[in-house]
């Protein structure tokens, strides 16, 4: 007979093999829950970090989050978890928890160079209040601005947008997902019309050749990398091309590896364009029926500051997203001159691993995913990369149907469903729509039953412009929330840090630790975070998933959602609004933000009945009604009818999780497609219906170089990224000792012949230094990061050792994302 | 907190190359607290028993990065919190189900 340890040893072996797919005895079967706890509640929750959306099972006891694990019923991860997603119940209990609003305070007022001491949320709302009354009042409405992000629940970046836009008539809104997917979003747009991927996961178990552009997906979605792995080792058809500027753990599964010298991925894109062109293999059919051809503007700078010499020299800075129609013709004669001898010399690739990479897309009879992440997105010409990875889909007609497709991957659990969906970007409105388009903000300000030409026309700032902007003084009243920016940000010490500590300004953040961004703040307010309040998220393939409110949130801290709603209560209409909209609509006048806002008829339509009973909801206790709810769905009938459908609210509580468009309660896992997509028309096959015409745009990019290269003296790439054990910024996964132990310091991962030339090796005290700044740690020369000579790698989790005191702030001109991965540094001894 | 009294209990899914199976294996063997249960071409199911969450975590960070380990991610864990509690919960299960 079996002790209690042997028989939970056999449950987790069972449970292990099912998730595997591994055959088990019968003897060994068993339920994965009867061993456990019978006083734990367990509730579904998607996990907190990146954008893969696993699902996971929370438990909770004495209204404190306990254990947690893989959600068995979760398509997208099936009952596994990563090592992160294994630390979720802990990232709610670090030591150093905020739980009270903390102001900068001198002699019992606010003062700019004050101690940071606790006050109530009447006082600092009352400080905060006056503070943005002082800059609207001086300055106008473009003094005020908001960096939201992609971990921001739906309802949450939905009553942000709301809020900036519709109350403060500012579009100064824009997300920690600029950093991260905004060259995706824009290569989307400009490509099919329509934000985000066509398929889905669904395509790992389809396809027979997976190809990631810069994405150690073994490290970043470790979830998502076993599916690939299980589809690998089960077909040996099946092949893997890993492409990046240095060796990572992806390489261990890679049939075609692939070091290619920093930028020159935009070349290989193009040969293997040619290449298709060249062999005969172009889907002539798909491409007359389905596709347009433009000609792309070229040498369109580099996103840095208008007077730096790069833009100055530059021949189209100004106009980056020109392009003028073209034929096939002219696009392969374009294409024509990227060759296999020029791009192997280019590229630093040997050529038979270039022409075995673009056979998988050349050959018809195989399946092909792309998939990508900030190898992609954070680059110069990370716009045009995505275009040129879309184009050589489009040329075989490998995309919208199982296995064949390009896929964007994203790294923050709702960088689609709130940075993207819901528009808070600083160019964006629900549903796609623009704030440039008159027709789309008349539509938005009768959705949200807002006077007529009130939404401000004006592009807001981008998440870099935001920086100048707030060092220059024009950006002087700013509210942070759910991102970890100073260490985020791109050459910090010069751009981000000034602006925060400008004395024009106040900079408030909303956090649930004290991180670096938040310690360089004048107001800091404690968040909730994660189960600590009702959510909702979408991750990288449509998948929109909610969860219950599970515990209370520690101390005073308030969900972002409670924070903005709040904070609207304190402006009337006539403080904030345009005399002649109010004078045209006196009935506006006189009501607060929260009234015209939130108490609009639409969001507070729902009763606090409707709440399921078995859950706590503070947010509309607080404010009387189903708040999130009531968000939700105004929101969602945004894109009803058109492609962006999402399913009735309370639908997501009971699943897990849904791809839209969710048309008669149907998920669509593949659009465009006829037969998938129920917005394709019987006969017409396939129809990229976000362009009027319904075709997709194959673009015509050049190869341009980057903004910064190594030269003599600083002569070394440095790319920066993460490591498996941290995500982003560590604010969160830095204070679980167990992962801080596992990788505690940013080291600079160098290849050992470089090391040896500059008289160090493994261990040694170094400084990195670029023209911008510098950062001392230790060298690594054996690790799993394994960079070629010439690159070195820094993982940016580390607080104490801030590697974005380095980087460039050069962005992509078109999607002012940054570039990350290409400037120039050295390595010198301490 | 973690105490003495605990015992974790996790279950991990290894991939792995099918060349380096034998490799792998020896470098489970050598670890202590874990232990290979069911092994297929390319796949292996490992547990791993220690005091704390630190314990297991190191462990399968230790085998993910694994020479000829493609990814070990965790699917099951128990935690058993001071064995004289649990000895007490399982009394009084065994108690209100009518036991003596």
């Amino acid at each position: 007979m079996l002790d209690r340890r042997d028989f939970i040893k056999a449950q987790a072996v069972a449970a292990a093999a099912a998730a595997g797919g591994i055959g088990l005895p019968a003897a060994a079967q068993s339920s994965l829950v009867a061993g456990e706890d019978t006083t734990l509640k367990w509730s579904k929750a998607p996990c907190r970090f990146c954008g893969t959306g696993c699902g996971v099972m929370v438990a909770t006891k004495d209204n404190r989050v306990v254990a947690t694990h893989g959600d068995m019923q979760a398509e997208v991860n099936r009952g596994l978890n990563c090592v992160k997603g294994y630390f979720l119940s802990k990232i709610l209990y670090g030591q150093d928890r905020l739980t009270q609003p903390l102001l900068r305070m001198r002699d019992g007022q606010y003062h700019k160079e004050g101690e940071f001491q606790p006050v109530s949320w009447d006082r600092a709302f009352d400080e905060m209040a006056r503070q943005w009354k002082r800059v609207i009042k001086e300055k106008g409405p473009d003094a005020v601005g908001m960096f939201g992000s992609g971990q921001w629940t739906i309802w949450e970046g939905y009553a942000a947008s709301k809020l900036m836009r519709g109350g403060f008539c500012t579009n100064n809104l824009d997300p920690n997902a600029r950093h991260c997917m905004a060259s995706a979003a824009v290569a989307f747009i400009r490509t099919f019309g329509m934000d985000e991927p066509m398929g889905c996961y669904d395509d790992f178990e389809n396809a027979d050749a997976f190809v990631l552009w810069g994405s150690n997906m073994a490290e970043m979605h470790p979830i998502l990398w076993t599916r690939i792995t299980d589809r690998r080792l089960a077909h040996n058809q099946v092949k893997v091309a890993v492409l990046s500027t240095f060796e990572h753990r992806s390489f261990e599964l890679a049939d075609i590896p692939m070091i290619f010298t920093p930028g020159t991925d935009l070349a290989i894109l193009n040969y293997i364009a040619n290449h298709i062109i060249q062999t005969g293999r172009v889907n002539r059919e798909f491409v007359e029926s389905h596709c347009n051809f433009r000609l792309g503007q070229t040498d369109i700078g580099y996103g840095l500051r208008p007077e730096s010499v790069l833009e100055v020299r530059a021949a189209n800075a100004k106009d980056p997203t020109d392009s003028k129609p073209i034929d096939f013709g002219a696009f392969a004669k374009f294409v024509s001159t990227y060759t296999l001898d020029y791009t192997a010399e280019l590229t630093g690739v040997p050529k038979e691993r270039l022409s075995a990479l673009a056979e998988l897309y050349a050959d018809p009879k195989v399946k092909v995913m792309s998939l990508w992440t900030m190898g992609f997105n954070q680059h110069v010409r990370g716009v045009w990369a995505n275009h040129m990875a879309y184009n050589i889909h489009l040329l075989t007609g490998k995309i919208s149907e199982p296995g064949n497709g390009p896929f964007s991957l994203t790294g923050q659990p709702s960088a689609c469903g709130t940075a993207r969906e819901v528009g808070t970007f600083a160019h964006r409105l629900p549903a796609d729509m623009q704030v440039t388009n008159p027709t789309h903000r008349a539509h938005t300000e009768e959705a949200w039953k807002l006077p007529k030409d009130l939404l401000p026309a004006k592009l807001g700032y981008h998440a870099v412009q935001m920086d100048r902007m707030l060092k220059d003084g024009k950006l002087n009243a700013f509210w942070i929330m759910v991102n970890n920016n100073l260490q985020a940000a791109p050459n910090s010490a010069n751009e981000t840090y000034p602006g925060y500590r400008n004395p024009d300004n106040f900079i408030v953040v909303s956090d649930a630790y004290p991180t670096v961004t938040a310690s360089a703040a004048d107001l800091i307010l404690p968040a909730a975070m994660w189960v600590e309040k009702e959510g909702a998220y979408g991750n990288a393939e449509r998948r929109t998933h909610f969860w219950h409110q599970l515990v209370t949130a520690p101390g005073e801290a308030r969900s972002d959602l409670w924070q903005l709603m709040e904070f609207s209560k304190r402006f009337t209409t006539d403080e904030v609004w345009p005399a002649a909209v109010l004078e045209a609509n006196p009935s506006y006048r006189g009501k607060t933000l929260f009234d015209v806002l939130y108490r609009n008829g639409t969001v507070d339509r729902f009763p606090l009945s409707e709440i399921d009973s078995d859950y706590a909801n503070d947010e509309a206790k607080h404010f009387g009604f189903y708040v999130q709810k009531g968000l939700f769905e105004e929101y969602a009938d945004f894109g009803r009818g058109h492609g962006h459908d999402l399913a009735p609210f309370d639908r997501y509580h009971q699943v897990r999780g849904l791809r839209w468009p969710v048309v008669d309660g149907k998920e669509t896992r593949w659009r465009y497609r006829e037969g998938h997509d129920p917005f394709v028309k019987t006969g017409e096959g396939v129809r990229f219906y976000g362009n009027p015409d319904g075709k997709a745009n194959i673009f015509a990019f050049p190869y341009e170089p980057p903004a910064e290269v190594p030269d003599q003296e600083f002569d070394l790439w440095l790319v920066t990224g993460r490591v498996l054990e941290h995500w982003h910024s560590g604010s969160m996964t830095m204070r679980v000792p167990e992962l801080y132990k596992a990788m505690p310091m940013a080291l600079v991962f160098m290849h050992p012949d470089d090391a040896k030339a500059r008289g160090l090796r493994r261990g040694s005290e170094v400084k990195v230094v670029s023209r911008r700044g510098e950062m001392i740690t230790r060298v690594e020369t054996r690790g799993r990061n394994k960079p070629p000579r010439g690159v070195v790698f820094v993982p940016w989790f580390d607080s104490a050792r801030l590697i974005n005191k380095c980087t460039l702030d050069a962005t992509d001109p078109i999607s002012k994302q940054t570039d990350f991965k290409k400037c120039a540094a050295k390595i010198v001894a301490v | 907190m973690p105490t003495d009294a605990e015992r974790h209990l996790a279950s991990l899914l290894l991939h792995v190359r099918p060349d380096r199976q034998v490799i792998v294996r020896a470098a489970i063997a050598a670890m202590p607290g874990t232990e290979l249960h069911i092994e297929q071409p390319g796949k292996m199911v490992v547990t791993v028993e220690g005091p704390h969450e630190g314990w297991i975590a190191d462990r399968m960070t230790a085998l993910h990065l694994l020479d000829g380990v493609f990814s070990a991610v965790m699917v099951f864990h128990h935690i058993d919190r001071h064995h004289t509690d649990q000895e007490q919960s399982d009394r009084a299960a065994v108690e209100s189900a009518g036991g003596t």
